[in-house]
């Protein structure tokens, strides 16, 4: 350890941290954590110890064994690595059955062989046939303006009462679904009433509405 | 009762009256057709045989199968057939092409794991002497480790083993065929085992 120049190694170290991206703060703390110990085991070794540990005070462990220990444990596992690392790359593996996978592709017809690469120009192409085989998407509902006047329903209720004495209005609107063809209709009523044209009667509430042209002297 | 004895009675797994007897050939059988790697207590449960029994016929079945294209896979206390490793290339040409790359840090690692597993990130990183969250995080990804248990010590840290998919993907049909470590080194492993043990559930 009396060898290793520190300096020398905090700056290699800090040049291979430059290198690296991302979070960097782990790999520094463990640069600390590492420095520290050999800090710690240099300066012991250069600097003179008592000959022997204060009675009754509890050894402490030495440093650099730790480190060393450290160091041939770690380098143990690396060697395993290593041959774990040569094992893989022979690609002897194991494989397992895998049975809903295999029946589905067993039943799709797929084989997960394939002699010769698919030409990349087929995806566009497969999508373009998609496009072309998909329905088209229903148009959306679209609301149309209707407009209708008191003048064309006050039309229809004279037209309607110059062929007959007598109208019941429930018997004009029938077969009519619509609220706001009625409402006019009743609302022209009103009108053709209030103009004094047309004379209306309703015996009973809810009963049949029945209009007559006016005649006589209020006509005029 | 353990969590696996009640998995294994709601699966129906239930000793059947009268079967005391388990040959090789029907265990094959068992383990063919399942879709999963079956626990021991789930085929003693289903065989009704006792623990000795079933690891005879496990031992049976290990040696017929030495030959063959097809191995017995141990680990822990799971069970599973899967190919033979030296019929990897023949598979791989009906399979396709698959490549499997791993960092050296991933390996170095996985290596720790394998070889002191169930081990803590304490241990893992106190051997790498580097943070070790991030390899870790991308192997359980990678499905190669699990999180295998708890330590007792401050915090209950999570300790890994290594998967079925490990065993799988490096073409080992036991924990027990680990290249093996230098036997010195070996040694010294497991006379360490119960000091680092404790220094790593107070990590």
């Amino acid at each position: 350890v009396l060898s290793v120049s520190l300096g020398d190694l905090a700056g290699a170290y800090l040049e291979a941290i430059g290198d690296l991206t991302g979070d960097r703060l782990r790999h520094l703390s463990a640069f600390i954590s590492v420095a520290a110990q050999l800090i710690l085991i240099k300066s012991r070794a250069l600097l003179p110890r008592p000959p022997e540990p204060p009675v009754g005070r509890e050894q402490e462990p030495d440093p650099e064994t730790e480190l060393r220990e450290r160091l041939i444990l770690y380098r143990i596992h690396r060697d395993a690595a290593q041959r774990l690392a040569a094992r893989l790359e022979t690609g002897l593996r194991l494989h397992r059955r895998e049975a809903a996978a295999a029946l589905a592709a067993g039943r799709a017809g797929v084989s997960g062989y394939v002699a010769r690469p698919l030409d990349p120009d087929l995806l566009p192409a497969a999508l373009a046939g998609l496009i072309a085989i998909a329905p088209l998407p229903e148009p959306e509902p679209q609301l149309v303006r209707r407009t209708i006047t008191l003048a064309e329903r006050t039309a229809v209720l004279r037209e309607a009462l110059r062929n007959a004495p007598a109208v019941v209005l429930q018997d004009l609107l029938e077969g009519t679904r619509d609220r706001v063809l009625a409402a006019v209709t009743f609302l022209a009523l009103l009108e053709l009433v209030k103009q004094r044209e047309v004379e209306v009667e309703q015996l009973i509430p809810w009963g049949p509405i029945e209009c007559r042209l006016v005649t006589g002297p209020a006509a005029s | 009762v353990t969590e696996e004895d009640a998995l294994a009675r709601l699966s129906g797994a239930e000793p059947g009256p009268g079967e005391t007897e388990l040959r090789a050939r029907d265990l094959e059988a068992l383990l063919f057709i399942a879709e999963r790697p079956l626990s021991r207590t789930e085929i003693r449960g289903l065989a009704g045989v006792d623990r000795e029994t079933l690891d005879e016929v496990l031992g049976d079945l290990e040696v017929d199968l030495r030959d063959r294209g097809i191995r017995l896979v141990l680990s822990e206390d799971r069970v599973e057939l899967a190919t033979a490793p030296d019929a990897a290339p023949l598979l791989s040409r009906y399979l396709g092409a698959d490549s499997f790359r791993l960092s050296p840090s991933a390996l170095e690692t996985i290596a720790i794991v394998a070889y002191r597993q169930p081990v803590t990130r304490a241990l893992i990183e106190r051997i790498r002497g580097v943070d070790s969250d991030h390899v870790l995080r991308s192997l359980l990804h990678r499905r190669l480790i699990v999180e295998h248990s708890r330590g007792e010590g401050v915090g209950r840290p999570i300790r890994y083993a290594t998967s079925f998919e490990f065993l799988e993907r490096f073409g080992i049909t036991s924990l027990d065929d680990l290249p093996p470590l230098e036997a010195e080194v070996a040694e010294r492993l497991v006379s360490d085992g119960s000091e680092e043990g404790s220094e790593v559930e107070a990590g």
